[in-house]
Formats: structure tokens, sequence, C-alpha cells
């Protein structure tokens, strides 16, 4: 049988930004309903669960315990120097949590929202410089750099803030997608609105949870990101995560060379279209590839369910990875689609002409930026 | 010893003609990958036993045939047609081994695959011209019958041009070998050096000549190589594995045997010549290359281009160039069969060669990752880079050369740095980037979301092609057994032209 190119080559749909801003509008969920997504979308969330709970207890640990630390090689061991745990560190048995400071760094580049607005004020800056005081008087090296390079610690302070509230954030979105896995186990959960309204409900729930962040040394607390500042968990840390992982990331190391000597890359940061949304699943486990990090990290602990469903598609193990980047791609629409529906101006039911028209132009205003992604996988 | 050589291959190909009832296409693939697995195992046996220190021929037999014309059944081995033996027998083995799922015609085509590589191994171990001349021509027909019934879609056309060329080849290569005969009256057609007490200079050329042509058609020598491409490009993958790795290597090796062999002394007369012409061979066929948008047609003018440089050897004759050639003639086996077999999975696998339309088959899940690795080495091997086989076939021919011909030795090593740049325009286009097997279409958006289901490579489809990349890494490492295998065979043939020279000196 001669092979035919074109019956390996599989184009998915590719709905217009009107036809995403009615289903928006209407209610319905972005991505289509089917069993085979349901299974998808949990087991896909159930395993990042895990993930991110790794994630984040990493980046508190980090953001609190290697503050400041200039050297800092075993952060990603949260603390346990044991031989046994050095070893599997080495032999790369462990979580990618390279992955984890990839999103920290994204959200830091971006910088929108509350916590990015609050790292420039003044009183954050009051509080980095009773920090640095204390730190540069009892560490040679800071006490050096910090006259040498005198915004190098305060960025510094900045990245851990940063750390340590994406941590918080992921601690939510954890326990948030664990319980949804046992949901659906429960039978709670059986269909792809009841997963998009599971997930509404939780950032809902969550949405005015503080985010604080102090630092222990000498046994003195220093505040970084103080209650006073008011910082909470939708506004301030969910939304710039949503606006710069989801939608805008980052050229992937490996490519970013190429693209930007091939002038594809904007030099204005607002355009930037390489987020989780938009990211292209196929050259997943590429070299420089970070979403491959992730991958691999959900590989480890991806329910059997799917992973069955997975052996039965194309490759079967051969190209796991990939199709654990096309399922998380349809959850993370499942997320985005969560978040739209929690954050719509007025109900969606409102008979007000004014409510409708806002809605709708904010429905259109996620359907434009939504129209020039991976919506292909939806269908 | 070397009449097994060729009766193991052709029992086989008897076995499997006469073998009752319809056997599964499996069982006569087992038959004939036994019949050739016997062959190389014997093939090792002569290897064993030849003395690598002598440089003529060896392990001869002689048998009385048609003495009235001159045939007798003579065989004999040196440092020159044992390597080439050996690799008969190795890439013969390989395509059979990379013949699957052949449904049409199985026992027909095992059967010729046999008794191309038997009448391979006459060709090569021949001591006499008619002899070596019916064992060349044996080899023609079962070839044009595997690209006419096995080939692609155009397999009449390039088979009949292949058959075209190739028969005035073997018309040139006979009407030298009678011209000999009827110029100086004996039949006579032992390998003999000729010389100017038997045969005036002018006869000598020409006849010269008329071999020069019709091994270069085979060879193939620019403006005879047209053939080549189209012969490639049609015929299926253990095929073209055969044509380049081992039938390729029947024009240089007559070019060595029975042109710079039987004319020594007019040799040195005709080879600055010869060396021009293998310059404009080497890098017409590597600029050839450049332009080709089909990966198969670029290795088969890459094949132009190395061929090229064995007659530049060839035309030096130094000791080293000729051990050069001996190193040529092998590591351009090796490589090129490589080279087919990956082009021939990525055929396979995604239904085109085209350099247009693949993109990004070094993709790592759903690409073909370890082809294209095995790929990248194959090319580095071609592009002559050190530690493999390329690179010491190359220094040698051109280490061999420079002194006897500078400008066109320097202009050879242009084209070989041109294999650079096409292969890894191929390599380019073919293996990075993203994975693409369809024509792009004018939104490059919808063509970056096309989901490519390819299937995966199994290791036994990759095995031959990994003991080919194995072989032409141990060749550029270890370098040492196949120059102690022809270097005497090759100072001797270098030494050919003096000794002529210095024994008519003797006689005037």
């Amino acid at each position: 049988m001669p092979v035919i190119p074109a019956l390996l080559t599989v184009a998915g749909g590719r709905p217009s930004a009107a036809e995403l801003e009615t289903s928006l509008l209407a209610g319905q969920t972005l991505l289509a309903d089917s069993p085979e997504h349901v299974v998808e979308v949990v087991d896909v969330l159930c395993s990042y669960g895990e993930v991110l709970d790794a994630y984040s207890i990493n980046l508190i640990y980090q953001a609190e315990h290697q503050f400041l630390n200039p050297f800092p090689v075993f952060r990603f061991l949260d603390g346990d120097l044991s031989p046994a745990k050095i070893w599997r560190h080495l032999n790369h048995d462990r979580i990618n949590f390279e992955y984890a400071e990839y999103c920290m760094k994204a959200m830091l580049w971006h910088g929108t929202g509350g916590l990015d607005a609050y790292l420039d004020t003044p009183a954050f800056a009051t509080d980095c410089a009773a920090i640095i005081r204390y730190k540069t008087r009892r560490d040679l090296l800071l006490g050096v750099l910090h006259p040498l390079f005198p915004n190098f610690l305060p960025e510094a302070i900045r990245a851990a803030a940063t750390t340590h509230a994406l941590g918080q954030f992921w601690r939510v979105m954890s326990d948030l997608f664990l319980d949804l896995a046992r949901a659906e186990a429960a039978g709670e959960v059986a269909s792809i609105p009841a997963v998009v309204e599971f997930i509404k409900a939780g950032l809902v729930n969550a949405a005015a949870n503080p985010i604080t962040y102090s630092v222990d040394l000498g046994g003195e607390r220093f505040w970084v990101l103080p209650p006073e500042a008011g910082l909470t968990f939708l506004v301030d840390v969910a939304v710039p995560y949503v606006e710069a992982v989801f939608l805008r990331g980052m050229p992937f190391l490996g490519t970013v060379s190429f693209n930007a000597q091939a002038q594809q890359i904007s030099p204005e940061l607002e355009q930037f279209r390489y987020g989780a949304l938009y990211a292209d699943p196929l050259p997943t486990m590429g070299a420089g590839i970070p979403p491959s990090l992730l991958m691999q990290d959900m590989y480890r602990h991806l329910p059997e369910r799917l992973h069955n469903l997975y052996r039965l598609r194309t490759r079967g193990e051969g190209d796991v990875r990939v199709k654990i980047c096309s399922s998380f791609q349809k959850s993370m629409f499942c997320v985005t689609n969560a978040a739209i529906n929690g954050t719509f101006p007025q109900p969606l039911a409102s008979p007000d002409p004014a409510a409708q028209a806002a809605n709708r132009a904010y429905a259109a205003a996620w359907a434009q930026r939504l129209a020039g992604a991976r919506t292909d996988c939806l269908g | 010893m070397l009449s097994l050589l060729l009766l193991i291959p052709f029992l086989g190909a008897a076995t499997l003609l006469l073998w009752p009832s319809t056997p599964a296409p499996g069982r006569m693939r087992a038959i004939a990958i036994t019949a050739l697995a016997l062959q190389l195992v014997w093939s090792l046996r002569v290897l064993v036993a030849f003395d690598p220190s002598f440089g003529g021929m060896q392990l001869e037999e002689s048998v009385a045939w048609v003495e009235s014309i001159g045939l007798n059944y003579q065989l004999g081995v040196d440092g020159l047609s044992l390597p080439l033996v050996l690799i008969n027998a190795a890439l013969t083995l390989v395509s059979a081994v990379c013949t699957r799922d052949i449904s049409q015609r199985p026992r027909i085509y095992f059967s010729l695959l046999l008794v191309i590589s038997g009448a391979v191994n006459g060709a090569f171990l021949a001591e006499n011209l008619l002899l070596f001349f019916l064992f060349y021509e044996l080899e023609l027909i079962p070839l044009w019958l595997l690209i006419s019934i096995w080939g692609g879609a155009d397999r009449a056309y390039a088979a009949t041009k292949f058959l075209i060329f190739t028969a005035i080849s073997g018309v040139l290569i006979l009407g030298a070998f009678l011209g000999l005969a009827l110029f100086t009256g004996t039949v006579d057609f032992s390998l003999t050096p000729i010389v100017g007490e038997r045969l005036a200079m002018g006869s000598q050329v020409v006849l010269l000549l008329a071999l020069l042509v019709g091994f270069g058609i085979k060879i193939p020598l620019v403006p005879f190589h047209t053939w080549l491409p189209d012969a490639h490009t049609q015929a299926s993958t253990p095929v073209s594995v055969l044509l380049a790795g081992v039938l390729l290597k029947l024009g240089t090796y007559g070019v060595l045997r029975f042109c710079l062999g039987l004319f020594p002394e007019a040799w040195p007369l005709i080879a600055p010549g010869l060396a021009i012409w293998a310059a404009v061979s080497v890098l017409y066929g590597s600029l050839a290359a450049i332009a080709q948008r089909d990966m198969k047609r670029m290795v088969a003018y890459s094949s132009v281009g190395h061929m090229g440089t064995i007659l530049l050897a060839a035309a030096a004759a130094t000791p080293l160039s000729l051990l050069g050639a001996v190193f040529q003639m092998v590591s351009h086996g090796l490589i090129s069969a490589l080279l087919f077999l990956l082009v021939g999975i990525v055929y396979r696998k995604t239904g085109t060669r085209d350099l247009d339309v693949l993109r990004g088959l070094l993709n790592p899940e759903r690409g073909l990752p370890f082809t294209g690795s095995l790929m990248i080495l194959g090319v580095m091997a071609s592009a002559g880079l050190p530690g493999m086989a390329g690179f010491i076939s190359e220094f040698l021919v051109f280490r061999g050369s420079i002194s006897a011909f500078p400008l066109a030795t320097l202009l050879c090593m242009v084209g070989s740095g041109l294999t650079a740049v096409y292969f890894l325009l191929l390599v380019n286009r073919a293996f990075f980037g993203r994975l693409a097997i369809t024509p792009p279409t004018a939104d490059p958006s919808a063509d970056g979301r096309l989901d490519i289901r390819l299937l995966g490579v199994d290791l036994r489809e990759t095995l031959p092609a990994l003991g080919l990349s194995l072989a032409v890494v141990g060749l550029g490492v270890w370098p040492a057994g196949l120059g102690l295998l022809g270097e005497a065979t090759s100072t001797a043939l270098a030494q050919l032209p003096a000794l002529v020279a210095a024994a008519q000196g003797g006689l005037g």
C-alpha cells in the first residue's frame, strides 16, 4: 500500500473569533463535550495537579529558604540533602522544577497585574531596603555586590516574590485539579461543561485568598508581600499568570534565535503569542522546548486510564508526550474557559442591554485573542 | 575456493527457481538470505586464506573452457578485488534483508538478486577478459528486470535507458577486448599488460579510450551519467543499494584492472586528460546534486561526484592514490548504500522524497529521529568528516594525486567540499524545522497546526542501516585493516607503468 501523505496529515477545525464569541456568550464550552475529552481533561489535570503540588512546594521552599542565596545549587532538593535524594536528582529521577522557574520568569518578565504593580511601589522598595540592609551586613558577597549593582538585589527579591506568589497560586490549583479528579471518580463530574463549572467554582472560591510573603532572617520576620498590600489570588496572581503563561509565554530557547532572525518575534511583549494555548504540541521533546519538561513530569504521574487511551492512539507509547501536550492544551482551554466565565462583567442571563453589551465586548476581546490559539484541538 | 563464491549465489538462485509448489514470500526471502549469508561467510573464509603481503593474484583456479576463442575459466583474487567481493556479499545481503512485504513475484525477485551477486563476484574474480565480459553482461539483464518490474511509476523509461547505456558500455568493452585480439593477432585474453612490442601506441590509445568510455558509462562519468539518476529514482530501495554500492564499482574496477592494468604504457599519455575528466565529473555531479529536489536523485548525483574521485586516483596512479581508490570504492559502497537505505525508509514512511515538501523529520516523537540521526552520520561521512570512512578515502586520493595533478586534485577537493553543501541542504530541509510531509500552502498558520501521524520505524527496519553506519565509522576509525589488504596490490599496480617503461627502455 503506497503511503499517501495527505492521509497522515490531520487538520483540526479553526473556529473564527465570531464563533468563539458566540460560544462564550451562549455559555457553551470551548472544548467539545465528549466522553473521551472528559477522560483526557480530567486525567491530564490529575497528573498536572500532582506535578503542581511538587512545583508549589519547591517554589515556596526556594522563596523562603534559598532567599538571596547567590549559589542555590540545592534549591531543587526541598532541603533534603540525603545521599539517596541527591543520587535520584543526579540520575534525573525527579520532577523538572526548571519548568516552574520558566513560568515564574515568564510572569516576572511580562509583568502584568496587581502583583507586578506592587513590586514597583515605594512600600515594596522600603521593605526591600530593610532586607538588603540586613543581608549585606551579614553576607560579604552581597555586601560587595549591592554597591556595585544596586538594582541586582531588589530584582532578586522581586523574583523571589513572584516565585512565592506562583507557589501559592499553584497550591490552590493543584488541590483544585486533584479535587476535580476525585469528583469525576465519584461521578459528580461527567461532562466538559461540568468540568468547566467545577474549575470556575474553585477559582471563584479562592478568588479573595490573600497572597502574602515574608522571610525569616536570623529569627526576624521581614515582609516582602505584606497583608496590607491587599494582594489577592484571582486578580493579582491568577490573571497575570494566565496572561504570561497561557497567552503570551516566551519563544522557546531552542527556537528563539531562529525566529528572531526570521523577524518572526515581535518586539512588543503585548503581541507575544507563545503561551500554552498557542504552543505547538508536535515538537514536544525537542531540544530547548520547555513544555517538554512539563510533559515528562506529567508522564510520571499519568493515570492508567489515560495512559491506556494513549496506547491505542497513533504510535502508542512512542509519542505519548505529544499526546499529553495535546490533552494538556485541551484542559488549559477548559481552565481559560472557566476563568472567562467567572470574570464576565455582568451575569450572562442579564436582560439589561447595557450588561449584554459589556459582556459582548468582554467576550469579543477574549475571542479575538483565542482565535489565533491552537483551537484546532477543540473539536 | 573462489568458485564457491559463484556457486553459492547461483545455486541459491537455482534452488529458488526450482523450489516445488509456491512457497510463501517469507520463505523465499529466508532462502535468499541464507544463501547470501553463506556467501558472506565464504568471502570471509577467502579473506582469511588471503595473503595481504603479496600483490599479485592468489587462490587462482583455472579450467580450460573454449580455448579456440581464448575463453578460459580463470579466477583469482588480489587486494583490489577482495574488498569488492566482501562488499558485494555484505550489500547483497543487506538488499535481501531490507526487502520486505514483497508480494509481486518474490521467487523471481530473490533469484535475480542472487544471480546479480554471483555475476558480480565472477566479474571481480575473472582473470580472463572474455570471462569478465560474460559476468559483466550477466548482471545487466537481472538488474534491468529488477528496475522494470519492481520499480516506480516511470520504471519502463528508466530501465530502458539503463539497458541502452549499459549495453553500449558492454559493446565498447567487448569491442576493445576483441580489438586487442585483432591487433595483436592472438587470442590471449589473459591479464598480461600490453606493451609496445605487441601493439603500437596508437592502437593502444584507441583501445584504451574505448574501454574508458565503456567503463565510464558504468561508473558513471559525465557526460555518460544520465541513466543513473533515473535508474535510482525508479528502482526500489534494495536495488538502489545494490546499484550504488556494488554495481557501479564494476566500472571503477574495470578502469583499474583493464585500463591501467592492461595498458600501463599508454596510461601516462592520457592520464592528464583523465584527471581533468575526473574533476569535471566531480564538480558536475556535486553541482547537479545541489539543484535536486528529490532526495534519491541528490544521493544519485552525489555518487557521480564521488565516483569521479576514483578516476582521479587512477589517473595519478601513485601507490597512495590507488590505495585511496580502493578505499573510496569501499567507503562509497557503504555510504551510498546507507544513504539509499535511509532515503528508502523516509519514502516508505512519508510517501515522498520531495525536499520542497519534507520538513522536520528529526521530530523526536512523531518524526523519524533515529533514521534522521543515521542520515546525519551518513552525510557527514559522505562529506568526508574525520573519523568516518569518507575522510580516509578522500584524504588518500587527494594526498596521492596532488603531486601528479595539482589543479585537477584541487578542483576535486572543491567538489568534495560541495558535498557538505548539498547534504546540509538535504538535512536542513528534510530533517529540521516543524514536521511536514505535505506541500506548504498559502496559509503558514494552518500549516503550523497540522497534526502529522507518521508511523514509527521498527528497530528491525533500521538494523541494516545501523550495521552500515557501524561499518562506516569502523572503517574511519580503523582503516589499517583495509589498508593492509589493498596496499601490496595498489603498490604493484602503481609500479606497472614505470616497470613497463623501464623494460621498454632496456629492450630499446
